[in-house]
Formats: structure tokens, C-alpha cells, sequence
């Protein structure tokens, strides 16, 4: 329990971290940090559904983007202002770094199953956004004409 | 409002100009596009075709009262500010909503160029407060956080002075990461701190493309295919020179 209730503080701190990293200031801080919290309780929360971590991923990213899409809606803004934050905590930059680690190493097996392994969980996220997006711009995509 | 030809290529610029901004601050190509195309359609083209990448746009506008006028822009770094992207999204819908003369345009670009950025001694506590908040997170102790989050401190030095001398990004990163991993060690060998790659990982944050990565990958999949491949390419050469910076720093000690 203290484990999880001190993964979700840093989630949170973390992603204030980059929120401001990224110069988000006045009334759209505080919801773009908060997205982290979000991203981050989903994909524990699913924890008690699956084990599958590409799926915990998928969800709670896409649970992130519609809370995005509809601040987004609300104070007129683009998405990305919330998305970029809360997707934070989920991003496999640790498991990226190790992949590297290994292919500096010479460790070819571990190489290819932790690159599998990033590449799975990095498109989970994209995957994640991708689903519930089309939602909210029915025509963006969609009509491309010039 | 009846643009003759020079004013359509005038325009033109000025809309590159709201358009390379917004590229710069960290709007999908996605967004770039569709704004352009809805600015240029809303001041009187009949017709714009608009075609951006991560580093370029390319748009070419077209009505029978000047014809056919094409501009390209290239664009040069980037760095995620999400105040002026707002700012520069609303500019875009006023201007959709109420079009606008040149020197308008140009003047709220000139306000949005001037807005407030987080001051040096801030953005050392920004760095301070990831570097740390992710040692914990990743199951680092508070004195790893605590090791991790000066070691942040002296990444945003480091980047600060990086960033005057224009150092190769490509060497920057693998520099950070370099400092960042014989740091690490020598907080552990002091016993200041107990888990080197728990500290590390905290700093890898700060340098790893992981955002980069999964813009990537949506790019991709939203139809963007080269901009997703630069980016994916970009990402990974960037997390290579990470890792080997920290690589190095172990074998180093």
C-alpha cells in the first residue's frame, strides 16, 4: 500500500516536473500534472484485471486522452498541453535506456527482448491516444482535402 | 479582402511565420498543417496545399487573383513550450474567426515571442524535482532521490553551458549522460546514496527521448510516415548516446 500511494505522489511530482519543463503555466498546470496521477492510477488499477503491461498501457492511456481532449474542449487549447504531461509516468524511458545498455554490452538476446519489450509498450501508448482521438476530431484526419 | 500578388506572398510569410512557431513549440504536424490550411483558406485562397515535416513546410496557395504562390520554410530546433503553443492556437482561430492585415499578425507574434519563460534558478529546481521524483519512482530510496535531484541541478548547468557553446546535440546528450552516471557512482562510493542505477535512471529521464519515442510512433500511425520515421531515427540515435554515456560511466569506475 505505501508503495503504490508513493509511486502516485511521484507520478504526480514528475509530471509537474515536466509540466514545467515545457513552460506550462497559470490555470493549465495544475490539470497537466494531474494527468500523470491519472495515467498512472489507471495503469494500477488495471493491474487488478491483467498482468499484460502493454495492455495497462493502452488503457490508461487512453483513459489520459479523453481527460486531455475534454480540458482541451474546456479551456480551448490544444490536447497536447495535457497529454504531453500526463503521458510522463508511462513513457519506457527506463526500459529504453536499458535496451541500449544492452546492445553496448554486447548482449544481443536481452537486446532484442527489451527492444520488443520498449518498442510494445511505446506503441501501446501511441496506440492508446490514437483510439480515443479520432473521437474528438471527427474532422481533422479524416478530411484531408486541400 | 482582394490579395493581389505581392500581398499573397506577404501573407504568406507571415503565415510561415505563425506556422514554423508552432512547429518549434511542439505542435503535431497534424495540427501545423490543418491550421495553415484553415488560416490561408479563411484570407482568401481558393485553394492551399500544405505539407509539413518535422524540420520543413512546404505550402503552395492558389485563387484566380494571384495566381499561384508557393514558399517553403525550414525549421531549425525545437523546444516544447506549451504557453506559446496555446498562444499561438488561439492566434490561429482568431484569425480563422476575424481575418486579419499583416502587421497585426506580425504584431501578435511579436507578443507571443516576448512571453514569460520560467527563470534560470526555476528551471534548476524543474530539474531538480524530475531527477529526484523519478529515482523514488522507479523504487530508489529518498537518499537516491535526494542524490539524483542535486545531480539534476548540475544537468541543467551542464545543458546551460551545452547550449551556449552549440555543442552537437548528439554530444551533448552523450556528455550529460556521462556526467550524470560518474556522478551517480561517486554518490554511492561516498555513501551519500544507495543505489547508483536508481539515481541514474532518475537522470535518464531528463535526457531520454521518451516522449520523442511515442510522438514517433504516433505520427506513424496517424499518416505521418516520414515525420514519424525522422523522429523515430532522432529518438533512437539520442538513447544511444544516453546509454553510452552511462555505460561508459560504469566502466569508467
Amino acid at each position: 500500500m505505501r508503495e503504490i500511494i508513493v509511486e502516485l505522489i511521484t507520478a504526480f511530482l514528475g509530471s509537474l516536473g515536466f509540466a514545467l519543463l515545457f513552460n506550462t503555466r497559470g490555470k493549465h498546470l495544475w490539470p497537466a500534472s494531474l494527468g500523470g496521477l491519472l495515467s498512472w492510477g489507471v495503469y494500477l488499477l488495471m493491474g487488478l484485471v491483467t498482468q499484460s503491461d502493454p495492455l495497462r498501457y493502452l488503457v490508461a492511456a487512453a483513459a489520459l486522452t479523453v481527460y486531455a481532449e475534454l480540458l482541451a474542449r474546456r479551456l480551448r487549447t490544444p490536447a497536447t498541453v495535457f497529454l504531453v504531461a500526463g503521458t510522463i509516468p508511462l513513457i519506457p524511458g527506463g526500459s529504453l535506456y536499458r535496451t541500449m545498455e544492452c546492445a553496448l554490452r554486447g548482449d544481443h538476446a536481452g537486446f532484442s527482448r527489451l527492444g520488443i519489450n520498449t518498442l510494445l509498450l511505446a506503441g501501446a501508448i501511441a496506440g492508446g491516444i490514437l483510439l480515443m482521438m479520432p473521437l474528438f476530431h471527427v474532422n481533422r484526419n479524416n478530411m484531408r482535402e486541400p | 479582402m482582394e490579395p493581389d500578388r505581392k500581398l499573397a506572398e506577404e501573407f504568406l510569410y507571415a503565415a510561415l511565420n505563425i506556422g514554423e512557431r508552432m512547429l518549434q513549440c511542439g505542435a503535431e504536424v497534424n495540427r501545423v498543417e490543418d491550421s495553415l490550411r484553415r488560416i490561408l483558406k479563411a484570407h482568401g485562397a481558393q485553394r492551399a496545399d500544405v505539407f509539413t515535416i518535422t524540420s520543413s513546410i512546404v505550402v503552395t496557395i492558389y485563387a484566380p487573383s494571384f495566381g499561384v504562390v508557393t514558399q517553403t520554410r525550414r525549421v531549425l530546433g525545437n523546444r516544447f513550450d506549451l504557453t506559446r503553443l496555446h498562444m499561438l492556437n488561439q492566434l490561429s482561430r482568431d484569425l480563422c474567426a476575424h481575418p486579419q492585415n499583416i502587421a497585426r499578425i506580425d504584431a501578435r507574434l511579436e507578443e507571443i515571442d516576448r512571453a514569460p519563460a520560467y527563470p534560470f534558478w526555476a528551471q534548476m529546481c524543474i530539474y531538480a524535482l524530475i531527477s529526484g521524483s523519478f529515482s523514488i519512482f522507479f523504487g530508489g530510496t529518498w537518499r537516491d532521490g535526494l542524490a539524483a535531484a542535486a545531480i539534476g541541478v548540475l544537468l541543467k548547468l551542464v545543458d546551460a553551458l551545452q547550449t551556449r557553446a552549440r555543442l552537437n546535440p548528439f554530444f551533448a546528450s552523450f556528455s550529460s549522460s556521462l556526467i550524470g552516471g560518474l556522478l551517480a557512482v561517486i554518490a554511492v562510493r561516498l555513501t551519500l546514496a544507495d543505489h547508483a542505477d536508481l539515481i541514474s535512471i532518475g537522470s535518464v529521464m531528463l535526457l531520454i527521448p521518451g516522449i520523442a519515442l511515442t510522438n514517433a510512433i504516433r505520427d506513424m500511425f496517424s499518416g505521418d510516415l516520414i515525420s514519424g520515421l525522422l523522429r523515430f531515427a532522432d529518438a533512437m540515435l539520442i538513447a544511444l548516446t544516453v546509454a553510452f554515456g552511462f555505460v561508459l560511466a560504469g566502466r569508467l569506475l
